[in-house]
């Protein structure tokens, strides 16, 4: 007669350590747990409702200016450390880990509108109403405390003086070059006091410029007559215009694909375009209630960040009509420029109350090394939740934000008036031939031509 | 525009302009302008002669070089061979008219080292001929003065003197007969035949042409920028196009990784070991010691001798685990054992143990003679210690007090304790050669196999009766006593001891009857013998056709009534209608019509029956009884007297049924045969009805349709609730008076019409319209209503698709530990604190599947990729979501 025992290895029952977990033998014969959908939809519903309450993103103020925050600048190869300069002339290098200011660059006369490093983060170039630019030695500042070298003013290596006041400047990515705009566009080089090549298309002020980080030689520049303009420096010519209704204050290339870049737009919304196809734009981000000031994206091209003049900071993902998240305080006023961090897990923004704030870029992110275990857990009540969160009350869990109440009304006023518009449209198209009003989505409704 | 002036004034230096294609004019004149600055700078120019215009130069039928400086130099030694060619004054510098501005001539010499940057001259360089022709007109003022001069001094017409110098550049250049016929340049290079660098310079114009010559107009500036323009970003577009399949790749990924190979900068303890440098004195002296050649050297040679003598067989080393995990597990069983003994409470275990222990003991003393004698020298001082002490002879406290309450208060435990205490110090105090006699304790299960031995006959059975007859009348005795302090003397406390006693009197006092009655039935039983078939029939019932079931009867003897209940619905027809006779029988009894039959059923009952208590009680009791002797039966009597004890079985069970009948009226059970028992002839001529007949008559008193109908108008006048019916309100509508003689007003009636014709119209929409024995709810579930997603979410285009992606659970409790990581993976995995840097481009085949794509990344670990087949298989609803969120941008 054949006894069947029921054995088991010792291998399997017996931990390593006492600390080691006991293993858990499983039957997932899904006849026997029949509610498995029940359960995971009320861990969803817990997992949002946790992930509301952990939601503090904001890590900690810095300040130390004496005036607005105008501009920020990023050292891409080295995280602890933003470039902030302020309307006063002032530009400081932060610690974001002590939140400190390590060091000064005194110098500049008059507001310091642009700062940018270059990519092997040796040298920050600035620039501003003063008509100069100056290039800095970024000093050594991992081994140093932030104390000691509080007081340190670091002197500048080279001051070019131009013709004109600058807008905005940037540096090429992985070379010596960068461009600044104001009157015209300029693209100097390191060693070069005067610029080695000037661009001009029409007579108005640019106003930003960004180099494209996938495909250094490309940039792009807005200026104020609502125009994007595209360059090429291997052409050494413009190479396409696009004029919008309202004018872009800034803008921001994917820097995982190098053909998209995001516009910051005065008309609170921000366009995602192809630079193959200026004709509509791919998506429009709208949420916000006031012109959009700023706009950085995440190193991971899947978010980018804005700062808006409505006193808030948005997040949004790269194919997302709507923000994921709004950042505000009490004490923030008006937002003028927004950097996500090189790791893409915070964000800092400068704002006109003369501090940087420094944010979560997952509000309810856990800060600090997790356990493989916390880990596994997060990831599984994230991807549970984001398979349940078409249910309404997932939904609505995930979605809620509170708004300051300015905001909150400014935002209900829009829609007021978005809905008037959007109705008088449809009358007008009602009481018209038929075909007599062809109907044009609003994406490209925005757009009033592209220049060759 | 002050550069634009600038620009324009250099324009009138000598300089050499020329674009390469008109497509790049402007970005080309831009750094002629650039250059020109730079020259002015250096502030030296070579001076150039005079350039020949395109016009002309089309006429002749060649074209200038394109670039080079050489080149240049060439044609300027031709154009010096061959003629010289005066052109007329430039329109501007004749000064006609007003036309055009006047622009003061900024010349200046350029030094004859200059060197010529390779710009090509062109068609443009209007400034520069005008700059030639400059240098002529100086040439042929002085000529003119000169003239002049010679005429005044000698006196001749100018002509004589004007014409020497050009005839000489004419006879140079022209030999030979030639009139009408044109001159060619083949011509022209004939004379220089087999001078040196002729052969360069045939070559050269063989060159010329065959090259096209055609050059177009310049087209204005704004046209001529866009153009640049355009091509600029066609060509930028079609640069940024090669990203496109590594973006696609990347946005359709399930997720993206980043910063996966990073070094941590984590050291091994070898390599930290070998950067070791001794610091501390101590350290030092370390080292000094170790670091010692020769000691290197020995222990270099001699841990190679140490390593092998320590080599030792894969099988020795086995067997020795083997051997310890095997003495370890032993010895952990011995533990455990140890452990499980050590908790086992009950008392008589531990006194068998230890008995036990004792005859091994004794057994061991027979075997060594030196431990028994150590034994019995343990044996005899305990003896003398018992001796003197008496320990156990009822001499400590507790015995004591024991003793002087009396033995016969306490209870069995006390008693057994106490005795055995005397009997221990029997045996301490008794002699050793006695020692090994054993206690008869066990004794008392004798009487229990008793009980169960199947070769014990009715006397047994009667004598354990009357025992629990005694005993239960002794308990009954017994339990008079009430405590009178305490809790217990309460009153309600009381109350409730005394219900509590009363019941459970009124049991014992059944249980006491019952044992009466099965005695009794025994004594019957052993007496009649086979009489009791006469009795059996039970005539007072007039059982016809009670007779011939009997021997259908017989195999089925054995059955309880329990059993036989459940058998009525199973078994054969035949044997139901008996178990239906019998139950009409029964439930005969409370009809008023059968009075008598009742009274003669009670009156033979009443002997049996004398007070039927609760009825579960009495039924267990017969049961008990029954089955009891049943088993008797089996045992050693015929199958005769089986019938009997069928019969019997019946009999009580009729007779069980009448009790309950007059118990409790409302047994369903007999309820539901009552239609049946009027239908009941009792005519000899009954026929068996079908079964279809006897389920409708079975339900002939419940109409279910009916009341299905009924529910389910419930259900739609709950969910579509009926208007109210018009009712007159006097002077509602309309005057009284009026309302009198027409009724009730139309707009009332109107109304409700209305609103039934809508609940009409309602109920023909529901779903249950046509189904007449379905009744579907159209009512809105709130708590079902949140689980279900209110549109389809926007990826998905069907149903199914979404309902497919939610099916399976991701859970780790679901799901093996293998997978779950696939499953539950987020788009994005970076870490904090590595920094991402900007796509970097790499070929990537655009027709390529998605998963040779990942491992050409290699930005993945190994072990994904080793599961990346089931991982696809699981993944599948995922990736289709993602591509579809991440392929479309979402449209507004």
């Amino acid at each position: 007669m054949k006894v069947k025992v029921i054995s088991r290895s010792t291998d399997d029952f017996t931990r390593e350590r006492s600390q080691d977990l006991q293993k858990v033998f499983r039957n997932y014969d899904p006849n026997i747990r029949s509610q498995e959908r029940a359960v995971e939809y009320t861990r969803a519903l817990k997992a949002a409702k946790l992930e509301k309450i952990f939601a503090r993103p904001f890590i900690g103020a810095m300040d130390g200016h004496i005036d607005a925050v105008s501009c920020m600048a990023k050292n891409p190869n080295h995280l602890n450390g933003i470039f902030s300069g302020s309307v006063d002339g002032d530009i400081r290098l932060w610690s974001l880990t002590s939140r400190k200011t390590v060091c000064h660059f005194p110098g500049h006369q008059g507001n310091v509108r642009g700062l940018s490093v270059s990519t092997d983060g040796e040298t920050l170039v600035s620039c501003g109403t003063d008509s100069t630019v100056r290039l800095w030695t970024v000093p050594d500042y991992r081994n140093k405390s932030a104390g000691e070298s509080a007081g340190n003013a670091v002197a500048p290596i080279a001051v070019y003086v131009w013709k004109h006041a600058f807008w905005d400047v940037d540096h090429q990515w992985g070379q010596n070059i960068f461009a600044t705009v104001g009157a015209q566009v300029d693209i100097w080089d390191h060693d070069r006091s005067e610029p080695v090549n000037t661009f001009k298309w029409g007579n108005d002020t640019f106003i930003s410029v960004r180099f494209n980080p996938g495909e250094p030689d490309l940039f792009a520049t807005t200026s104020s007559d609502r125009s994007i303009i595209l360059y090429d420096l291997r052409m050494s010519s413009p190479a396409r215009k696009l004029i919008m209704k309202t004018r872009c204050n800034s803008l921001s290339w994917n820097p995982m694909e190098p053909m998209n870049f995001t516009a910051a737009n005065e008309d609170t919304n921000c366009y995602s375009y192809d630079a193959r196809k200026l004709d509509e734009p791919k998506c429009v981000h709208a949420d916000h209630v006031s012109a959009v000031m700023d706009i950085d994206y995440s190193p991971t091209g899947r978010e980018f960040v804005t700062g808006s003049y409505d006193r808030t900071v948005r997040i949004f993902n790269y194919n997302g009509d709507h923000s994921k998240e709004i950042y505000h305080t009490k004490r923030m006023q008006r937002v003028f420029c927004v950097k996500y961090t090189c790791d893409g897990s915070y964000v800092i923004s400068g704002s006109d109350d003369t501090n940087l704030r420094l944010w979560k870029a997952k509000a309810s992110e856990q800060l600090g090394i997790l356990l493989p275990r916390e880990r596994r857990k997060q990831e599984y009540l994230d991807a549970v939740k984001d398979r349940y969160k078409h249910l309404p009350e997932v939904r609505r869990i995930v979605r809620h934000r509170h708004l300051p109440k300015p905001i909150y009304k400014a935002a209900n006023l829009r829609r007021t008036m978005i809905g008037a518009e959007r109705k008088k449209d449809q009358r007008r198209r009602a009481h018209s031939a038929p075909g007599s009003m062809p109907v044009q989505p609003f994406r490209k409704r925005r757009i009033i031509r592209e220049e060759e | 525009m002050e550069k634009k002036n600038k620009m324009e004034k250099h324009g009138r230096m000598k300089a050499h302009r020329v674009s390469k294609t008109p497509n790049f004019r402007k970005s080309d004149t831009k750094k002629k302008k650039k250059k020109s600055m730079k020259e002015m700078k250096g502030g030296r120019r070579e001076k150039s002669g005079p350039h020949l215009p395109s016009s002309f130069l089309k006429e002749i039928g060649i074209q200038k070089p394109i670039s080079n400086s050489s080149d240049q130099v060439e044609g300027d030694d031709e154009s010096d061979d061959l003629y010289e060619y005066v052109e007329k004054l430039p329109e501007e510098e004749r000064k006609e008219n007003r036309r055009f501005d006047q622009v003061e001539n900024y010349d200046y010499e350029l030094p004859e080292e200059f060197e010529d940057e390779d710009v090509p001259s062109d068609e443009e360089d209007d400034g520069e001929e005008d700059d030639g022709e400059d240098d002529e007109e100086e040439k042929g003022d002085d000529a003119e003065k000169h003239v002049r001069m010679l005429q005044s001094i000698t006196g001749l017409p100018a002509k004589a003197f004007e014409d020497k110098p050009r005839k000489d550049a004419v006879l140079s250049d022209i030999h030979g007969d030639f009139g009408q016929e044109k001159i060619s340049i083949n011509d022209l290079l004939d004379p220089l035949h087999g001078t040196t660098g002729y052969s360069k310079l045939r070559k050269r114009l063989h060159q010329l042409e065959k090259a096209p010559m055609a050059i177009q107009a310049p087209l204005p500036k704004v046209e001529k920028e866009k153009l640049e323009r355009k091509v600029a970003y066609e060509q930028s577009k079609k640069d940024i196009t090669k990203w496109e399949p590594l973006v696609k790749r990347n946005r359709e990924a399930p997720t993206l990784f980043f910063g996966e190979k990073i070094n941590l900068g984590v050291n091994t303890v070898g390599a930290i070991a070998a950067g070791h440098e001794p610091r501390t004195e101590f350290e030092k002296k370390m080292a000094e010691l170790i670091g010692v050649p020769e000691i290197r050297e020995a222990q270099k040679n001699d841990g190679f001798k140490i390593l092998e003598l320590n080599k030792v067989s894969i099988e020795d080393v086995r067997d020795r685990q083997n051997y310890l995990a095997k003495m370890r597990s032993l010895l952990f069983r011995h533990e455990m054992k140890a452990k499980h003994i050590k908790n086992i409470k009950s008392k008589t275990y531990h006194r068998i143990l230890k008995k036990q222990r004792q005859k091994t003991a004794s057994s061991e003393i027979n075997v060594d003679p030196e431990e028994a004698k150590e034994l019995a020298i343990k044996q005899e001082f305990k003896r003398a210690e018992e001796r003197m002490t008496l320990k156990h002879k009822n001499s400590s406290k507790w015995a004591k007090r024991i003793l002087k309450r009396g033995l016969k208060a306490q209870d069995d435990g006390t008693r057994t304790a106490i005795a055995d205490q005397l009997h221990q110090h029997a045996l301490l105090t008794r002699k050793m050669n006695s020692m090994n006699e054993n206690s008869s304790s066990d004794e008392s299960t004798n009487d229990d196999s008793d009980y169960l031995s199947p070769g014990s006959d009715n006397e047994g059975v009667s004598k354990i009766l009357n025992k629990a007859k005694n005993k239960t009348i002794k308990a009954m005795e017994d339990e008079d006593e009430i405590p009178k302090s305490g809790v217990f003397s309460l009153p309600f406390m009381e109350r409730g001891l005394k219900k509590q006693k009363d019941a459970a009197f009124e049991e014992a006092r059944l249980a006491l009857e019952e044992y009466e009655l099965s005695l009794g039935k025994l004594g019957e039983d052993d007496e009649t013998g086979p009489s009791t078939e006469i009795k059996t029939g039970r005539r007072v019932f007039g059982g016809i056709k009670l007779q011939p079931v009997r021997p259908n009867m017989n195999h089925n003897g054995s059955d309880s009534e329990g059993d036989f209940e459940i058998r009525e619905e199973e078994d054969l027809p035949k044997v139901e209608i008996v178990q239906q006779d019998v139950h009409i029988r029964s439930a005969l009894v409370p009809d008023d019509d059968i009075e008598t039959g009742q009274e003669t059923i009670y009156k033979e009952f009443g002997d049996i029956v004398k007070n039927p208590g609760s009825k579960t009680t009495y039924d267990v009791a017969i049961f008990a009884s029954d089955s009891w002797r049943k088993c008797k039966q089996m045992g050693d009597k015929n199958p005769s007297e089986n019938v009997k004890a069928v019969d019997d079985n019946i009999a009580t069970s009729s007779r069980d049924s009448v009790g309950d009948e007059y118990n409790s009226d409302s047994e369903s059970e007999l309820e539901m045969v009552d239609g049946f028992l009027s239908s009941d002839p009792k005519s000899d001529d009954y026929k068996l009805p079908s079964q279809d007949d006897l389920i409708r008559r079975a339900f002939a008193g419940d109409d279910v349709e009916m009341e299905f109908e009924k529910e389910k108008m419930d259900v739609l006048n709950e969910e579509n609730p009926q208007p109210e019916k018009p009712v007159l309100l006097p002077g509602w509508g309309q005057w009284t008076h009026i309302q009198r003689k027409k009724g009730i007003p139309s707009v009332i009636t109107e109304e409700h019409e209305r609103a039934k014709r809508k609940r009409d119209e309602a109920l023909k929409k529901r779903k249950d319209a046509h189904l007449k024995h379905v009744i579907i709810s159209e009512k809105i579930d709130k708590k079902a209503e949140k689980l279900h997603a209110n549109t389809l979410p926007f990826p998905y285009t069907s149903k199914d698709v979404y309902e497919q992606s939610i099916r399976m659970p991701i859970g780790p409790d679901y799901n093996p530990a293998i997978s779950i990581g696939a499953l539950n993976r987020p788009a994005v995995v970076k870490r904090t604190g590595v920094i991402i840097k900007p796509i970097k481009y790499e070929d990537v085949d655009p027709h390529g599947k998605y998963e040779e794509s990942k491992v050409t990344k290699t930005t993945h670990k190994p072990k994904k990729n080793k599961h990346a087949e089931s991982k696809k298989s699981i993944q599948k609803p995922m990736t289709k979501k993602a591509k579809l969120a991440g392929g479309k941008v979402s449209r507004k």
